[in-house]
């Protein structure tokens, strides 16, 4: 045979070997790098092939199956990145598709895996930019969606007068913090977008996160390559909720500190940047000396609670986020032993999981509601568990939707409605949290006796 | 399907190609082309599969017919009958909507807009058909007796949905007769493989760039923006449409076929004549043969009939006025070259490739914004747009460089430039074409993973 024919019987036997692996090697079905479900095979259905859906989804199961897919991925950011690599370009801006939703699980069920695949936000669809191998959103917010946020807070205020404090405690984005001074136009539109719901709140308690963010910005406060907040970043929100509250926050020196490395989060899975894989974050964390154990609830009902944890150590590499509460549920129950009978409720996307373990500090329970997932009647459980503070705990993106809003809003229907309550003795008062009109004045909270109370109670 | 698809690569051409050569018997062979060929057209839009089966079975039954009745008043009725079918569905489906708009413009028509789907190559196939009629209408070329080889004629899978146009006499004598010949085998997959690696290491990256340029808001472009997004559209389109057509060719070649050239190096033109003698050659030569020869060529009426093609050439490419003025726009400057030839052949070559060059890459805008609303701002500020470079732009070209340099030099005809290098270096290209051809498809294939949807520019038109 010639030349030619022993290559082009190489070069068949290659291109039928990597469909035979395919089919015969072992099926993943998810993508932990990229975090979302890989595609199935699809059912033949008549339908499905005359719309042509067939034929996608067969394309989409062999893009998703190639044999060493994960390796292939990252051969092809080198591949990309070796076009435009070059030592001295160290800012450079990505164009990012919107994340493949139709292949994101959306049964909701009870894996804290998947549930943390949903948390990504289709708004990081868009141009990111990429300093020194760290991602930066280039949205900033919208101080036009700040008042439909305090409008849903106000309400919640308004129907826990008395009994509830309500806190709004929302984390700026990672643009806030984008360490070159030609982006500083977005820490001031995230300033100006949080500014404003505290210019709109009427009852609830505004923490100033980005003024006690601001404050550690030395510190790392964003992963470069995930969008959530860093311990350390958290740590300033739990600040501010500190001041909010009248609480002492505890020091961090006085907590067990953590460490793990090789961190590739969301944004990397997004934008597939070479140089952001090559600057894996280090996840560190912090761990209040209190003893804590939690529990987690499906979407309704409190009935078939499953053991869970403050911490779950074990997540490593992609999923390291999934350390605070191990992950997102649509109800997490902490019980803590710091017993002064009191207890706080926290309503959160997955931004507010970093800031919760904080908390074990100060309440003797603390229930977690996770609002984009959870069908419970929180109101009665704030009622029935006579919850002291309820904190709306969680990442701008949360508080710029009115989708989102409108979840948070549904979490306060249904209920039976509030009962009177004695007070606790060892506690602070329930003021009936005048507006803040300026952050300095959050500084020191108001604490208005419960006799004060406008219900009279 | 496309070529430049994980499934196609790794499944349907793996399969169709082990089907294809379990047998010997070409009848077979043919008849596993054909239903893979449907299975190809289908996978995308299966209920379009019935108007080619129709006009596949229609140019069937008229090329025999036309035969039957060689010589006779009902051969001539039968060829235009063809003809009028033929372009009536392409009129149907490709240009209702803008016929309609046009005739709305003039009286107020009482029912809706027609809105159909564009049947993905109808454009190349109903060519085919057409000028298969005329040419069995013309005796060049005898009746295809044997449906299914006529039917595979029509439908083959490597050239069905963007070309190349081929002609029927081209592949008259491989439909029913092809050797078995390992070096046609392997050139076919050097050549797949090649065209595989233009269409997604070039043409994908430069229409992401591409796209940060000339999509989207104009507003803060500015003039080299402008100027080198549309060079970059220029760079993007000629990798993708010619990348596809190597493929075709090579796919082609792997079945025992020998299609003819589609583009020969088009960038390296010196005049616009020259330009379009080296792109889309089978389009160029479909006009030529059956409107510009038989209008009178250059012996009758020589400017009216390059204007005429010229407009169909326009009007082939998109059913919008935009196209026909860039088609008119080509006819007015075939006329100013005509007229100023003794000016041209002593102008210095390379002037003459730097006005072809930019003349070329001007065009594209035209191709590139089909409403004419956005092509009159893309053009003020091609024109009178700030004249800055933007730190964005040097950035891009900086960082892409390499893609960039390596565009270029793929531009290049080497091969006319060291003509005997080819034939010098052949023995020892031959023993690395392996490890060459399995580069470029590991290459394509890692970027084509997580990035799939990257359809063919031509296969809109």
């Amino acid at each position: 045979m010639r030349i030619s024919g022993i290559y082009s019987v190489l070069a068949g036997l290659i291109f039928v070997a990597i469909p035979a692996v395919m089919i015969g090697g072992e099926q993943e079905s998810i993508s932990l790098e990229e975090k979302r479900k890989l595609a199935e095979w699809p059912d033949f259905r008549w339908d499905d092939w005359v719309s042509g859906a067939y034929g996608s989804g067969v394309d989409a199961y062999f893009d998703d199956h190639l044999p060493g897919r994960n390796a292939v991925i990252r051969w092809a950011d080198g591949v990309k990145w070796a076009w435009g690599l070059h030592p001295a370009v160290r800012e450079h801006k990505v164009l990012v598709k919107p994340a493949k939703r139709e292949q994101i699980d959306t049964s909701g069920g009870d894996s804290a895996r998947m549930n943390y695949l949903q948390d990504f936000d289709e708004s990081y669809s868009g141009e990111m930019l990429i300093i020194d191998g760290a991602v930066f959103t280039q949205n900033s917010g919208n101080p036009a969606m700040s008042p439909a946020f305090a409008k849903m807070l106000n309400e919640y205020a308004e129907k826990l007068a008395g009994h509830t404090r309500v806190f709004s405690c929302v984390a700026p984005l990672s643009s806030a913090f984008i360490p070159v001074q030609k982006y500083r136009r977005y820490y001031q539109r995230n300033k100006a977008t949080l500014d404003a719901i505290r210019d709109h709140l009427d009852g609830p308690l505004f923490c100033d996160v980005l003024g006690e963010m601001t404050a550690r910005q030395d510190q790392k406060l964003f992963f470069g390559s995930d969008h959530h907040w860093t311990a350390r970043g958290a740590y300033g929100g739990y600040a501010a909720f500190c001041k909010a509250a009248g609480f002492a926050p505890v020091p961090l020196e006085q907590m067990q500190r953590k460490v793990k490395t090789g961190f590739l989060g969301s944004l990397y899975a997004l934008t597939r940047d070479a140089s952001v894989r090559d600057h894996a974050d280090t996840f560190e964390y912090f761990k209040p000396r209190v003893e804590a154990s939690a529990v987690r609830f499906g979407e309704s009902g409190l009935d078939h609670p499953i053991k869970s944890s403050v911490f779950c150590d074990g997540f490593q590499g992609s999923s390291c986020y999934m350390t605070f509460i191990c992950g997102d549920a649509p109800l997490v129950k902490i019980s803590t032993g710091v017993k002064n009978g009191k207890k706080a409720a926290v309503v959160k996307n997955s931004m507010g999981n970093a800031f919760s373990v904080y908390l074990v500090s100060h309440y003797e329970e603390i229930w977690v509601f996770d609002f984009r997932y959870s069908k419970h009647v929180m109101l009665d459980i704030i009622a029935q568990e006579e919850i002291d503070d309820l904190i709306f705990a969680l990442g701008m993106y949360g508080a710029m939707s009115s989708g989102t809003i409108h979840m948070m809003r549904k979490l306060g229907e249904g209920g039976v409605g509030m009962r009177p309550r004695p007070v606790h003795n060892d506690t602070a008062p329930v003021p009936p949290a005048a507006p803040n009109r300026d952050s300095s004045a959050i500084l020191v909270p108001q604490i208005v006796p419960q006799s004060q109370d406008t219900n009279g109670q | 399907m496309v070529f430049s698809s994980l499934a196609f690569l790794y499944g349907f051409l793996p399969l169709c190609v082990l089907l294809y050569y379990a047998t010997r018997v070409m009848a077979i062979r043919n008849l596993t082309l054909l239903l893979f060929s449907y299975l190809f057209y289908a996978w995308g839009e299966p209920f379009w599969v019935l108007l080619l089966a129709f006009s596949s079975v229609f140019d069937y039954a008229n090329g025999l017919l036309i035969a039957k009745f060689r010589g006779t008043w009902k051969a001539k009725a039968v060829m235009v009958g063809s003809v009028l079918v033929n372009f009536g569905m392409l009129a149907a489906f490709k240009y209702g909507g803008f016929i309609y708009d046009n005739i709305n413009l003039l009286i107020s028509l009482p029912f809706p807009r027609p809105e159909v789907d564009l049947p993905i190559g109808i454009s190349f196939y109903t060519f085919q058909t057409v000028s298969y009629t005329l040419d069995v209408y013309r005796n060049e070329v005898k009746a295809q007796k044997n449906f299914v080889a006529f039917m595979m004629f029509v439908s083959m899978f490597p050239q069905l949905v963007a070309g190349p146009i081929v002609r029927y006499n081209a592949v008259e004598s491989q439909l029913l007769q092809r050797d078995f010949n390992w070096d046609r085998i392997w050139s076919g997959v050097n050549r797949f493989a090649f065209g595989l690696f233009k269409k997604v290491f070039v043409a994908n990256a430069t229409g992401a760039l591409v796209a940060k340029y000339l999509e989207g808001s104009l507003m803060n472009l500015t003039a080299p923006d402008a100027w080198i997004g549309i060079a970059l559209f220029s760079i993007q389109l000629y990798f993708d449409f010619s990348g596809y057509s190597d493929m075709a060719i090579g796919l082609a070649r792997m079945f025992g076929f020998e299609l003819e050239e589609n583009f020969r190096h088009p960038y390296a033109a010196i005049s616009v004549a020259d330009f379009y003698r080296r792109w889309h050659i089978s389009l160029g030569r479909f006009f030529r043969d059956y409107v510009y020869i038989p209008l009178g060529g250059n012996r009758r009426m020589q400017d009216r009939n390059i204007f005429v093609v010229w407009a169909l050439t326009g009007l082939w490419h998109g059913a919008s006025w935009n196209f026909v003025m860039w088609g008119l726009y080509f006819g007015v400057f075939m006329l100013i070259e005509k007229y100023s030839m003794p000016v041209l052949n002593k102008t210095p070559r390379v002037l003459k490739h730097i006005y072809t060059l930019i003349l070329i890459v001007f065009s594209r805008s035209i191709f590139y914004y089909v409403d004419f609303g956005q092509l009159k701002e893309f053009w003020r500020h091609l024109f009178y747009g700030r004249s800055y470079l933007s730190e964005a732009m040097v950035m891009d070209l900086y960082n892409h460089a390499f893609l960039l340099v390596l565009a270029v030099l793929l531009c290049i005809p080497w091969d006319e430039i060291f003509p005997q290098a080819g034939e010098k270096w052949k023995p020892v290209y031959k023993w690395i074409s392996l490890p060459v051809a399995l580069a470029m498809v590991a290459v394509s294939t890692v970027l084509l993973v997580g990035d799939t949807y990257n359809p063919f520019i031509y296969f809109r038109f």
